[in-house]
């Protein structure tokens, strides 16, 4: 396709404004599916995503549209919609000329739109306002018109949409030939071409998506991914239309994929650059970066028989997935099994579902920690993924901890409110300024580790679910921490060990012993339960003996079910962890997490 | 002694009910009127007559439900005369009916001794009419005191009476009045069972709403310890978990079943358990009156125990007794000694303080009694040793 008929673009929205929802109307109004074809939100494949509304793993759909007279080659890409994957939408954005920013028509402006918006123009991407469910009764347009003007994006020819309604989807189209730059490269230029996402297919190997920046690929060619040095021939060419079509060339400006035996995503990492073995690009693409977990958790089987099986299936997710780490680890409380590093605790919960679901493992995971950089009086510096290993006190010269960049979207009447959430997360206030005269944005820096888990949860329930939250990392920052360690029955729990700011350890260590105080059963003896810090004993719960624990009733006709009943109870210890003869359930490691909720 | 010399029972279930107890997951009907009642009977009569008699001496016939004092006792009448037509009576049979205080008259009780039966199993559960309003029971605590005395004037000299603790909202002072008000009556045997919840049952789906609450464990616990010390305190023994007798009026038709002794069983749903075959019948009353009258064996399912299921069987069983398990009596039927088959898991149990291992007999401590299960747990599946020729 002629460069100047090519069109790359994606959709960015905050999540529910109806992204998905618009990219099947473009797909079935261009005919690329008939609608008989199309299964709702056709372009989120994994299962999970389905159940879960979220993208997780970007795609790239190839549409051809006539626009006065002219054929055009329309590349979709897209991105995923939470923020633990920001850096891969970065990538995708990275990818386009355009893109569409759809804004939901009661909603209006969301945190996640202006993030979006932010990392689109700093790609410099041409915006397509698109303003979304205009069919609701709610739907206030002229409002949502202001506010856009308001973050610096002209709304006042922006389309006015209904996706459910398939209302406006041909102005849309038309929009991104009008506005969306052609892609500029040089044909004649060494191969570059941008890595925006990869996924293995057990067949092929892994698939890469690319985005052809400059010259052209073929199949045959001996490629080398620049940033892993790594090199491959091309075995395979294709677009997804959006069912994979094979090719036997992609040019500049073009959006698809190929196969070249590759057998681990590592190889091929998100944001690197393709190009020639023989006729290598000077400079890699800008922007690329190594995938960086910032949250970890230890993950054990329950059955220790299981634990090769766990590494297997870690091993298999990971050719799939280039952002997920692990490593073996040891705890004394739940014996072998790995600390793996997430991009964020929804990347956490999809691998952890993945791993019980697909692979049929039953896992203890241990509360989810950030990771610590903490310089010894040495002056030796360490990386801490585990609370558990975190030097005495008296080795440690300063922690630091990651801390991001929060823009909290609310009503203005819960100002106060939000504030005083960010107060109790240890945030430091950076920033309000008002989207119109009933909506406000504040700007917050906060410690990763206190809002990775309820914080979101909180923020809804606090302004009655009106404020939205995005986020992006930005750097480390010292802080007065302390190791909290919990010991039953005398013993310290290794894997119950969490880093608490000094100022709130009394508090923390007393919801700590009292949640775990009602999630541990009682046992045939009393088990006390202490927080501790260093050798000093902050709170203390006690689980007290069972008292009773015996059949009532047991005769003829009740016998066989009476020992199936005792059977099933077994099972249920066998899914315990006992540790110096105290069985803990499951839910107790993550117990943590659950002390700020009432 | 072989197991084919065994003292053997049968169990008769009697599934009509008035009306359906609150907490009852039993199989039980209600609505059914004369004519099912002797169609059943007659059914109970005719897979009698199909039933393959054990060797051993008869010890017990018993009369369970639903609420076998609900129908008329001519027709219990004729199924003890069917059985005695086939079995001689052991000297010391026991022959027990659960009577629901609500459903009986001086006559009914005069018939049923006539007709040879001599242990009455009066459901009394509450002395608070509350607490019986509550549960659906179809008496109140005058029925039950009339019951007491209608039965001895009927010439019935062993009674036992059931009673029930940690009730939605029963207090401590509650359950004390209802066991003192029983022991008032003299009863040669009580069975004090704690409230289970079953699944299904209106009491549960009470619960599940909010509508009553249970008492803190720790207070249902304090009843029952409080309890057996009263009851041992007037001259009833705690024989097993949740049963008290006088001296010599230990049931014996329940200590078939903790003793793994054969029993057979007539009726809808019935269990019955000979030398390691433990089968049922089909609990739908009108399918089993129809199968029996077809000709046709009524039962629904059955298991088979291993060796060494039966061995484990009958030791969380025989535990439950304060007798305990009698090594003696293991060995002659196992033709080994327990504590050697089981070694590793008696001497965790030792350990722990829940079990005790003398010469004769293996028994649950006190603190072994109040968490029986643990104990059951670990017998459930333990291995056996090798048998060492």
């Amino acid at each position: 396709m002629d460069q100047q008929h090519i069109r790359n673009f994606s959709i960015i929205a905050h999540i529910d404004h109806g992204k998905s929802t618009l990219a099947d109307r473009l797909i079935e109004t261009t005919g690329t599916l008939t609608s008989r074809e199309m299964a709702p939100q056709v372009l989120d494949s994994m299962e999970l995503e389905r159940e879960r509304g979220i993208t997780i793993k970007a795609q790239a759909v190839r549409l051809f549209y006539e626009h006065q007279g002219e054929t055009y080659e329309l590349n979709l890409i897209d991105t995923p919609g939470h923020v633990d994957f920001t850096y891969e939408v970065s990538r995708a954005l990275q990818a386009c000329e355009g893109a569409l920013l759809v804004v939901d028509a009661a909603q209006g402006v969301e945190a996640q739109t202006l993030a979006n918006l932010y990392m689109a123009l700093d790609n410099d991407l041409s915006i397509v306002p698109v303003i979304n469910k205009i069919d609701l009764p709610s739907a206030e347009p002229e409002r949502v018109i202001e506010e856009l003007m308001e973050i610096g994006v002209d709304g006042t020819d922006a389309a006015l949409v209904s996706a459910k309604q398939g209302i406006g989807i041909e102005r849309v189209l038309a929009e991104v030939v009008e506005k969306v730059p052609p892609p500029s490269g040089d044909p004649a230029s060494p191969l570059r071409a941008l890595i925006f996402d990869s996924r293995f297919d057990s067949y092929k190997g892994v698939l890469v998506y690319i985005r052809v920046t400059d010259g052209q690929i073929k199949v045959g060619d001996r490629i080398r991914f620049m940033a892993t040095a790594k090199e491959f021939e091309v075995t395979e060419m294709g677009v997804f239309g959006p069912h994979p079509l094979p090719v036997d060339r992609l040019s500049t400006g073009e959006v698809g994929f190929f196969a070249a035996q590759i057998k681990t995503v590592q190889d091929t990492r998100v944001g690197d650059t393709v190009t020639h073995a023989d006729r290598p690009a000077r400079e890699p693409l800008p922007g690329y970066r190594p995938a960086q977990p910032m949250v970890y958790s230890g993950l054990y089987p329950v059955d220790s028989q299981d634990y090769g099986r766990l590494r297997e299936a870690l091993e298999k997710l990971q050719l799939n997935d280039a952002a997920l780490t692990f490593e073996p680890e040891t705890s004394a409380a739940l014996g072998f099994g790995f600390r793996a590093g997430f991009l964020g605790l929804l990347h956490m919960e999809v691998i952890q579902e993945r791993l019980e679901r697909e692979y049929d493992l039953t896992l203890i995971t241990t509360a989810p920690n950030v990771v610590y950089e903490v310089q010894l009086i040495t002056g030796e510096v360490l990386r801490v993924d585990n609370p558990a290993l975190l030097p005495p006190a008296g080795d440690i010269a300063v922690i630091e901890e990651p801390v991001v960049e929060a823009n909290i979207i609310t009503p203005s009447d819960y100002i106060g409110a939000v504030m005083e959430l960010a107060q109790e997360r240890r945030g430091t206030y950076t920033n309000l300024s008002y989207l119109d005269n009933v909506r406000a944005m504040l700007t917050y820096r906060l410690p990763l580790g206190e809002i990775m888990y309820d914080f979101f949860d909180q923020l809804k329930s606090r302004t009655r679910g009106y404020a939205s939250l995005d986020y992006q990392l930005d750097g480390m920052q010292a802080a007065d921490l302390v190791r909290m360690d919990i010991l039953l029955n005398g013993e310290v729990v290794d894997a119950l060990s969490t880093i608490v700011h000094k100022d709130r350890a009394y508090q923390k260590g007393r919801a700590l012993a009292e949640k775990l105080r009602d999630l541990i059963p009682r046992q045939l003896f009393e088990v006390p339960i202490q927080a501790a810090i260093g050798s000093r004993v902050i709170a203390r719960e006690t689980v007290k003996a069972m008292r009773k624990d015996v059949l009532a009733k047991c005769y003829g006709g009740d016998i066989t079910r009476k020992r199936k009943l005792l059977e099933k109870q077994k099972e249920g210890k066998r899914r315990m962890k006992s540790v110096g003869n105290v069985e803990i359930p499951q839910e107790a490691f993550m117990a943590i997490l659950r002390v700020d909720e009432q | 002694m072989s197991p084919f010399t065994l003292p053997w029972g049968l169990y008769v279930h009697i599934p009509f009910c008035q009306a359906r107890c609150t907490y009852c997951d039993f199989n039980t009907v209600t609505g059914m009127g004369e004519g099912d009642h002797i169609r059943y009977v007659e059914a109970l009569v005719r897979e009698w007559s199909g039933e393959e008699i054990p060797d051993g001496p008869m010890v017990s016939i018993f009369f369970g439900g639903g609420t076998p004092s609900l129908i008329d006792p001519q027709l219990l009448a004729q199924v003890i005369q069917a059985v005695r037509a086939r079995v001689p009576f052991a000297a010391e049979m026991e022959i027990t009916v659960e009577t629901n205080p609500g459903t009986v008259t001086d006559d009914k009780l005069r018939i049923l001794r006539e007709a040879g039966v001599n242990r009455l199993s009066i459901g009394a559960q509450a002395r608070q009419n509350a607490h019986l309003i509550a549960l659906n029971r179809i008496h109140d605590v005058a029925a039950i005191d009339d019951t007491v005395r209608m039965a001895r004037a009927a010439g019935f000299a062993n009674i036992s009476l059931d009673a029930i603790y940690g009730l939605p909202g029963q207090t401590m002072a509650e359950w004390q009045e209802t066991v003192e008000g029983l022991l008032r009556l003299g009863p040669q045997h009580l069975s004090l069972y704690a409230l289970i919840v079953e699944a299904g049952t209106p009491l549960q789906q009470q619960l599940e709403r909010g509508a009553i609450r249970l008492p803190h464990d720790d207070v249902t616990a304090e009843m029952a310890d409080w309890a057996e010390q009263r009851l041992t305190d007037a001259g009833l023994l705690p024989y097993e978990i949740s049963n008290y007798a006088q001296p010599g009026y230990e049931s014996r038709h329940n200590r078939l079943y903790w003793q793994l002794e054969p029993y057979l069983a007539l009726g809808a749903g019935a269990h019955a358990y000979v030398e390691g075959r433990r089968w049922w019948n089909m609990r739908g009353v009108r399918r089993y009156m129809e199968m029996v009258e077809d000709g046709r064996d009524p039962m629904d399912n059955e298991e088979k125990l291993s060796r060494d299921e039966e061995m484990r069987e009958y030791l969380w069983l025989g535990l439950r007794q304060r007798r305990g398990v009698v090594r003696m009596e293991f060995q002659d039927r196992f033709g080994r000694d327990p504590v050697v088959v089981f070694e590793p898991a008696f001497a965790a149990l030792n350990e722990q303080s829940l079990v005790t291992v003398s010469p004769a007999a293996i028994q649950l401590t006190r603190r072994g009694r109040d968490v029986a299960n643990v104990v059951a747990r670990a017998l459930v599946d333990a291995s056996p040793s090798e048998a060492h020729s």
